[in-house]
């Protein structure tokens, strides 16, 4: 069984919606700013990429937004929207047959930061207990999966910043073993003084804008948003006469085993990801057009990640374009993955791939082919969707133009 | 079709470390409940005295927090009792992979981080606790332990979790993205976990958990980890193991109507078991023994009895029952998988353990303060969450 992405919901730092989102891209807008959702005057850097102008109200229509958190606000959005870009109302989809299944790195971790806030000021004991209930990270999905009535299978997989990899390749194998007719695959991530903190202590945050692979460059930027792909067979896609984008060929996990936060200095993880995920898809090294990059735009990210492409497609490497959308959205975290799939798709779909902006230096260590800071038409056929996270975790996925 | 079996498990629970122990203490009817020293006030299933140096030595475990500690020791218990840890790790790690089911992860080290921030002020927290904020620590650092280079995933359903991660592995050694697999949960007790319980009225007062019971008045939170080392029978027949039992089918479905409001008549958990049922290519008729997901909920319980009663109809009555959260309390994402390795014992004993805190006339339902004899092949699991995640499990004992 062959399975199709149909449907593209977005919300992310540089617009919501599909096609807002690929435009903004491809002109090479850029989210980052001064952040807004906590002081940041103890901290020696004061920006990140934060999604501005969302209104839940506007999308949550069954749920009470009071009572669900920013992540989940964020996934719900991002499932409606994926559902009216496929052309698919609630209402028409069989409940039982439909599924979840979202990524993440921190859930809901506002409530945990409320929680710590409240016991400050006022001791643990008026913590209220509605707020727990809220905060374990399955009820992203679960959100969801209320929003719009699906009973089929609902899963968190909470893999940090290789998360929404993670859960669109669970989808894929949902509907491949028959376990559902479509799901609703992605990730999301709120905006968390918790998260900035820790890549602030860590040295990891760059001061003003985000340069992946670049000789200067200097960190991430901490995000948040969301993105959700609609999942289905080709079959059935066809069927009902769906606009198909690309179609999901496999994908690959693999673990370093090597430290929580820094990456096998020989990319041996990543290596060994991109290898199952080609295998996984029955496809060779040489049908490779265009790779997604991790690229956070932190030094050793981007090295290493060279380093894995080099390895791994040796002199064809240099050939293969290869960008990082990370430099206009920033690390939009457990989403950034299932943003960046989308992101696959639509180029897949439209030819386009979008570039990796503020690229001014070169850096001999990073001598790729990695599209600086234009858009480039290159029409890939197939596509390789790259994504690493803490703990280890590597996620490739391979993604190829529908050709019926 | 590819079959995927167990051949060997490792438990770090409240009433043992390691199957053998763990085994004994169940079938001796042995409870983890006793008031907590952690919690004033509070009757838990910890794991009391752990000492996970025991088993991983003294290198590297000041930096793990206590689900990583959990992780990591059944993990070990896991590898060793399935042949893997005698240079198996090493050699086989790129194909050793890990699937860890939790519902509140990292949620400790998570709160004590950003706690730290608030209350010592940015610049003293100290970056090297960062990475154990991630809900997917405990399965990363487990992995670095042990030289597990394969797939790793955590997953998360709520109480459902273990169970998911069960069939997840089962799922990624059926396409062939791994050759051994341990698979299963790990969750501690802590502050946040209790205190959002217990103000949510879900604790029981009389400190006791009596599954299905009539005068049943909550849960006990309890700790622990559990794995399975699930591989393909090839495989398992290629390393010259014996299998132990098989994963035949296996259903899920969600029906919240909120995030704190579900189902009350069982609708979606029975449609889980139906799910499972039919994947196991199996009748209800043919099912010997249940594992159930009772926790002394006054809700829950009461839902699965009627889902169980919706799917096995009349027979519901007679149907051998374990709830074995009577014994080990509620160890949320991971007694998915505890609940797997009872039905494992059970079904290589032909006996079904007792339930702890067991009161007759509860719904009617068959369970016992002692072991029962059981015949047959086929055992369900049963893991359903407050938050509308049903997840269902059929296990064959294997015979050949």
């Amino acid at each position: 069984m062959r399975v199709a992405v149909t449907g593209i919901g977005m919300v992310t730092p540089i617009g919501s919606g599909r096609a807002l989102f690929w435009d903004a891209l491809l002109r090479g807008a850029s989210g980052v700013g001064c952040v807004s959702s906590f002081d940041t005057s103890a901290f020696p850097v004061h920006v990140g990429a934060e999604v501005r102008d969302f209104h839940p109200e506007a999308h949550l229509r069954n749920l009470d937004p009071r009572c669900v958190g920013r992540a989940s606000q964020f996934a719900v959005a991002a499932a409606r929207m994926a559902l009216d870009d496929a052309a698919l109302k609630p209402e028409d989809l069989n409940s039982r047959r439909t599924g979840v299944s979202m990524g993440t790195t921190s859930g809901e971790p506002l409530f945990v930061e409320r929680y710590n806030d409240i016991r400050k000021a006022e001791g643990e004991e008026a913590i209220p207990g509605s707020m727990l209930p809220r905060y374990p990270c399955h009820v992203i999905p679960t959100h969801v999966a209320i929003e719009f009535g699906l009973r089929g299978p609902c899963l968190m997989i909470p893999t940090a910043c290789a998360a929404g990899n993670y859960a669109i390749g669970y989808g894929y194998d949902m509907i491949r073993l028959g376990r559902a007719d479509r799901m609703l695959s992605g990730g999301a991530d709120a905006f968390s003084r918790i998260t900035y903190m820790g890549f602030s202590r860590l040295g990891a945050i760059a001061p003003k804008r985000c340069q992946p692979f670049d000789r200067n460059r200097k960190g991430m930027i901490p995000g948040e948003g969301a993105a959700v792909l609609v999942l289905e067979s080709t079959d059935r896609a066809s069927a009902r006469g769906a606009k198909i984008y690309a179609e999901i060929l496999g994908y690959g996990l693999s673990c370093d085993s090597h430290h929580m936060t820094a990456a096998h200095p020989q990319g041996d993880g990543a290596i060994r990801a991109m290898t199952r995920a080609m295998r996984d898809s029955r496809i060779g090294k040489e049908d490779v057009d265009y790779i997604s990059a991790h690229g956070t735009g932190t030094p050793t990210n981007d090295r290493v990640e060279t380093i894995a492409v080099r390895t791994l497609f040796a002199e064809r490497a240099s050939r293969i374009p290869i960008s990082s959308v990370k430099s206009m959205l920033g690390h939009t975290m457990g989403a950034a993955s299932a943003i960046e799939a989308g992101v696959c798709a639509m180029a897949l779909d439209t030819g386009w791939v979008p570039a990796t902006m503020n690229l001014e230096e070169a850096d001999p260590e990073c001598d790729l082919d990695y599209v600086p800071n234009r858009a480039r038409k290159i029409d890939p056929r197939v596509v390789l969707n790259n994504a690493y996270a803490f703990g280890g975790n590597n996620a490739s996925l391979c993604l190829a133009r529908y050709e019926g | 079709m590819v079959r995927i079996v167990a051949t060997a498990a490792g438990v770090v629970s409240p009433i043992g470390i390691g199957l053998a122990e763990f085994a004994s203490a169940l079938y001796g009817g042995k409870s983890g409940a006793a008031a907590s020293a952690r919690f004033p006030g509070l009757v838990t299933a910890e794991v009391n005295d752990f000492t996970p140096q025991t088993w991983l030595g003294n290198k590297g475990i000041r930096v793990l927090d206590r689900t990583a500690r959990l992780l990591a020791v059944a993990a070990h218990l896991a590898l060793t009792e399935g042949g893997l840890l005698e240079g198996g790790a090493e050699k086989g790690g790129d194909e050793l992979g890990l699937v860890c089911g939790t519902m509140f992860g990292s949620i400790h080290s998570i709160t004590s981080f950003d706690w730290s921030g608030i209350t010592e002020g940015t610049n003293y927290v100290n970056p090297g606790e960062f990475p154990n904020t991630v809900i997917n620590s405990a399965a990363g650092q487990a992995a670095i332990k042990h030289g597990l280079r394969g797939i790793n995933s955590t997953i998360s359903a709520g109480l459902a979790s273990g169970l998911h991660a069960m069939q997840y592995g089962a799922d990624c050694l059926r396409f062939g993205r791994a050759r051994v697999v341990l698979a299963g949960g790990a969750e501690e007790l802590c502050e946040e976990s209790v205190l959002g319980f217990r103000k949510n009225g879900l604790v029981s007062c009389s400190g006791s958990a009596r599954p299905f019971a009539q005068g049943r008045d909550g849960i006990v939170l309890g700790e622990g980890a559990a794995l399975c080392v699930l591989e393909t029978e090839e495989s398992a027949i290629a390393r010259g193991r014996t299998p132990w039992f098989e994963i035949r089918g296996f259903g899920c479905t969600q029906d919240a109507q909120s995030i704190r409001s579900f189902n009350m008549r069982g609708d979606g958990a029975a449609e889980a078991i139906w799910l499972a049922l039919h994947d196991a290519s199996i009748e209800p008729a043919q099912v010997n023994g249940v594992i159930a997901s009772a926790n002394g909920s006054r809700a829950g319980d009461g839902m699965e009895a009627r889902a169980l009663e919706k799917v096995f109809g009349a027979r519901a009555g007679g149907l051998a029952i374990c709830a074995p959260k009577g014994a080990l309390g509620e160890w949320m994402g991971a007694t998915g998988a505890a609940s797997t390795i009872t039905a494992g014992l059970a079904m290589r004993a032909h006996k079904m353990p007792p339930t702890a805190g067991f009161e007759a006339g509860g719904h009617g339902l068959h369970m016992s303060s002692n072991a029962t004899p059981i015949s047959g092949e086929y055992a369900l699991i049963n893991a359903f969450g407050c938050d509308g995640n049903n997840a269902s499990m059929v296990i064959r004992q294997w015979n050949n």
